[in-house]
């Protein structure tokens, strides 16, 4: 149970990456726009001549902050999408639909409600918004989440329903917008009457937050680094970002919610003459140790690898250190030393804490976009102005840190003789950990056989002969590599009612319920049975099912034996050839006495009594031509052999001439079936061939 | 590994029907089945060769039997040459 909550709760914080990895883009907008459209920034820099309201350079700023913040101002629609397509296990592109819908159902009606209640007028003060054109309740990236997460495990759960016959075109991912839409109706209801409390809670929260000081910050910032190794820090700080347990404020008239929101209202506000502390403690403190703490740490690392490893060591660690300086990204560098050091990690997150408290009590206003990199700090503090963001102190501090972790790495490396990278024993390779490795720990694969997918993956030719799988409203619509090794007879049996072939598409035909067919199908091709060619062999119509030497791809070609009608083999009024107990092939009721090499080869044997021969071909298909049933008792009357075993043949060399008639009135059939001894070494043995043929035309193909 | 040695009963002899049911039972059982006639032996599971032999009535076969559950395998065989050869 704990098991599954930590890894709902993972996969909670992955599915934030999505639409947090828009935000340093929509931050960059944001914030030169911004800046270069400040009257207090161009009057600071002189630069009124060049940047002034109407011209063009001003016009493209303003472009650039506007969209920026068109980005902020509609997370929370961004949160139902990206959560959603984060937390859906399958056809994430039906759950980013649902998530969209249920995000304006959730709205418009609480909307509804809103007007039916008296308007924004009778509802408490700062509690309603307009989202989307939308009035509703201020609900921030909280509202998105709820639809996000809910949408994913409506979706989860009935992107596979099966409905009734008459409503099955309903069913399958086709219900999950729908379910979605009338869940979210009753959710938006109970939003109205439900919200208003919690939005008192989390204001009541938030204060707290706001009034428990520097220590309260200290707090924050241990724990936001804690829960890094866990993937859970997004779950942590984003509320404090993005909704009012991180402080509400009026800026413009607008009422703004979340550290985050508050700090980039602000800067596209003309009227701030310093950023609010109370908002930017929760992210300023990254700036410290992201710049210069994790680099030092890094270096010290470098300096403490045994010389012969520096070179390999070095490198790792000087991308890793850039890639936390630039962008902030300190993953790569924090599990280097996580997994080798938890002791180190520890002392870390003390340290961070401590920077995050630092900024707050230097009264640094520093917001940030998505982490603390040089490009935030550049953008929203140096940009900015001292004046505005006190941004010099984190320089200061910074530098400290770099030092204090320096010393500090290098110590604890050395005196408890740490594993960090280059100072692995002999044999290990020195490597950076990423979050897989941790995830692989976790992982195991586990896959169900699923007959009806199988069939039709072995139906289509296995997974290797699929380029792409799409389905309309009865039918799976399928791009095959071959269409040569599509078998209608598989289909059918996996319960499809037709199948249509048009070059290399080919559809299925299931009726309504084919995108729950669909559905299952992907699943299936996504466990590792699906990779077997066992599973293929197993279901043609080869007698043995296990013996799975499948030889090689190359398509092996039989051709008509005899001019006649072709008779499927199953229809051969003999059980030993209908029941494919000597292999898969077909037979042809001759209209000509002749027999003749269906393919080049080499005659293995020629019956006594001249019914029949063994021929070997030169691909090692092993093919047995048995002219007649049961003739055998013939003895070797109206036959005769023109090819001694061992002798070689080429394709339409006549083998063995008989008398049709005779045959005949002698109460026997003359029914010849051509088969495939071998079959089980094949996938396929497929007869492509109907009605009347003439010696030469392409009666079988093998796979 | 057993030996049992059976003379061919059937006129016909092993011709394709039959070649293609002792190949079928021969594929069922988890032992290694061969058929010797003269100075041939050849797997019994493999159709074209079984069929190659040429075996007729009044020829004596031997069947080696090898690995699996011998004592099994050998009585299958047995009841299988009884009643179709």
């Amino acid at each position: 149970m704990k098991d599954k909550i930590f890894g709902v709760l993972q996969r909670v914080g992955r599915s934030f990456m999505l639409p947090i990895a828009l935000l340093p883009v929509a931050g960059l907008l944001l914030g030169i726009g911004s800046s270069f459209t400040n009257p207090t920034t161009l009057e600071t820099y002189g630069l009124t001549k060049f940047i002034y309201e109407g011209g063009i350079l001003y016009t493209v700023f303003d472009i650039m902050s506007k969209t920026g913040s068109a980005v902020f101002d509609n997370l929370a629609l961004l949160f139902a999408m990206g959560v959603a397509i984060g937390m859906a296990k399958k056809e994430k592109e039906v759950a980013a639909l649902s998530g969209a819908i249920g995000y304006l159902i959730m709205n418009t009606a609480i909307s509804a409600l809103i007007t039916a209640h008296g308007g924004v007028e009778s509802m408490a003060e700062n509690t309603t918004t307009s989202v989307l054109g939308i009035t509703t309740l201020q609900m921030g990236v909280f509202g998105g989440i709820i639809v996000g997460l809910g949408v994913a495990g409506l979706h989860n759960r009935f992107y596979k329903i099966q409905l009734p016959q008459v409503l099955s075109f309903f069913g399958g991912t086709r219900f999950v917008p729908i379910i979605t839409s009338v869940v979210y109706l009753v959710v938006g209801v109970v939003m109205f009457f439900v919200w208003p409390f919690v939005q008192m809670g989390i204001a009541r929260l938030g204060q707290l937050v706001l009034e428990s000081g520097y220590a309260g910050t200290w707090i924050y910032g241990t724990l936001e680094r804690a829960l890094i190794p866990f993937g859970l820090h997004h779950v942590f700080y984003m509320p404090f970002w993005q909704t009012e347990l991180g402080g509400a404020m009026v800026i413009d008239g607008v009422t703004v919610q979340g550290a985050q929101n508050i700090f980039f209202a602000e800067l596209a506000s003309r009227g701030t003459e310093h950023f609010s502390v109370s908002a930017t403690r929760f992210m300023s403190g990254k700036f410290p140790f992201m710049i210069f703490g994790l680099p030092a740490a890094a270096f010290a690392m470098y300096r403490a690898a045994r010389p012969e490893k520096k070179k390999a060591a070095g490198g790792l660690l000087l991308s890793a250190a850039l890639t936390s300086m630039l962008t902030g990204i300190t993953e790569p560098l924090e599990f280097t030393f996580l997994f080798v050091a938890p002791l180190m990690y520890a002392v870390h997150c003390v340290l961070a804490g401590l920077s995050y408290m630092l900024m707050h009590i230097f009264n640094v206003g520093v917001g940030m976009t998505f982490s603390g990199g040089v490009i935030d700090l550049t953008l929203f503090g140096i940009l900015q102005g001292n004046a505005k963001t006190n941004w010099i102190w984190i320089v200061i501090v910074g530098l400290a840190y770099a030092v204090v972790y320096y010393f500090v790495f290098y110590f604890m490396i050395t005196k408890l003789d740490l594993k960090t990278p280059g100072r692995e024993r002999d044999g290990e390779e020195t490597k950076l950990y990423t979050r897989k490795d941790v995830d692989a720990r976790k992982q195991s694969g586990s896959g169900s056989a699923d007959r009806v997918s199988a069939l039709i993956l072995a139906g289509l030719g296995g997974k290797d002969n699929i380029s792409d799988i799409d389905c309309c409203a009865t039918r799976l619509r399928i791009t095959v590599n071959d269409a040569g090794k599509v078998s209608d007879k598989l289909l059918k049996q996996s319960g499809a009612s037709g199948v249509v072939h048009k070059g290399n598409g080919v559809q299925v035909i299931y009726g309504p319920q084919v995108s729950v067919v669909k559905s299952r199908l992907e699943d299936f091709m996504d466990t590792p049975v699906a990779d077997d060619p066992s599973l293929l062999t197993g279901l043609t119509d080869a007698p043995e099912p296990q013996k799975s030497e499948a030889r090689a791809a190359a398509d092996i070609k039989l051709y008509a034996h005899m001019s006649g009608e072709v008779v499927p083999l199953e229809e051969v009024q003999d059980e030993a050839f209908s029941s494919g107990a000597l292999g898969g092939g077909a037979a042809i009721e001759p209209s000509e006495g002749k027999l003749y090499a269906p393919c080049d080869g080499t005659v293995d044997m020629v019956f006594d009594t001249k019914h029949a021969v063994n021929i070997i071909s030169d691909d090692g298909c092993e093919i047995l031509l048995h002219i007649g049933i049961d003739t055998v008792k013939l003895g070797g009357k109206y036959f005769e052999s023109h090819v001694t075993a061992g002798q070689k043949i080429r394709r339409g060399d006549l083998l063995i001439s008989f008398d049709i008639d005779g045959i005949r009135n002698s109460g026997y059939r003359a029914t010849t079936p051509m088969i495939v001894c071998n079959t089980e070494d094949y996938y396929s043995v497929q007869t492509v061939a109907s009605g009347g043929v003439t010696v030469g035309e392409l009666l079988i193909n093998i796979n | 590994m057993r030996t049992f040695t059976y003379t061919i009963k059937d006129e016909l002899g092993i011709h394709a029907r039959p070649a293609g049911l002792l190949a079928k039972t021969a594929k069922s059982l988890d032992s290694e089945i061969t058929i010797t006639r003269g100075d041939k032996t050849v797997g019994a599971a493999k159709l074209i060769a079984l069929m190659g032999l040429g075996v007729k009535c009044g020829d004596t076969i031997t069947v080696t039997i090898s690995g699996g559950d011998e004592d099994a395998s050998e009585k299958a065989m047995r009841e299988f040459l009884e009643n179709n050869l």
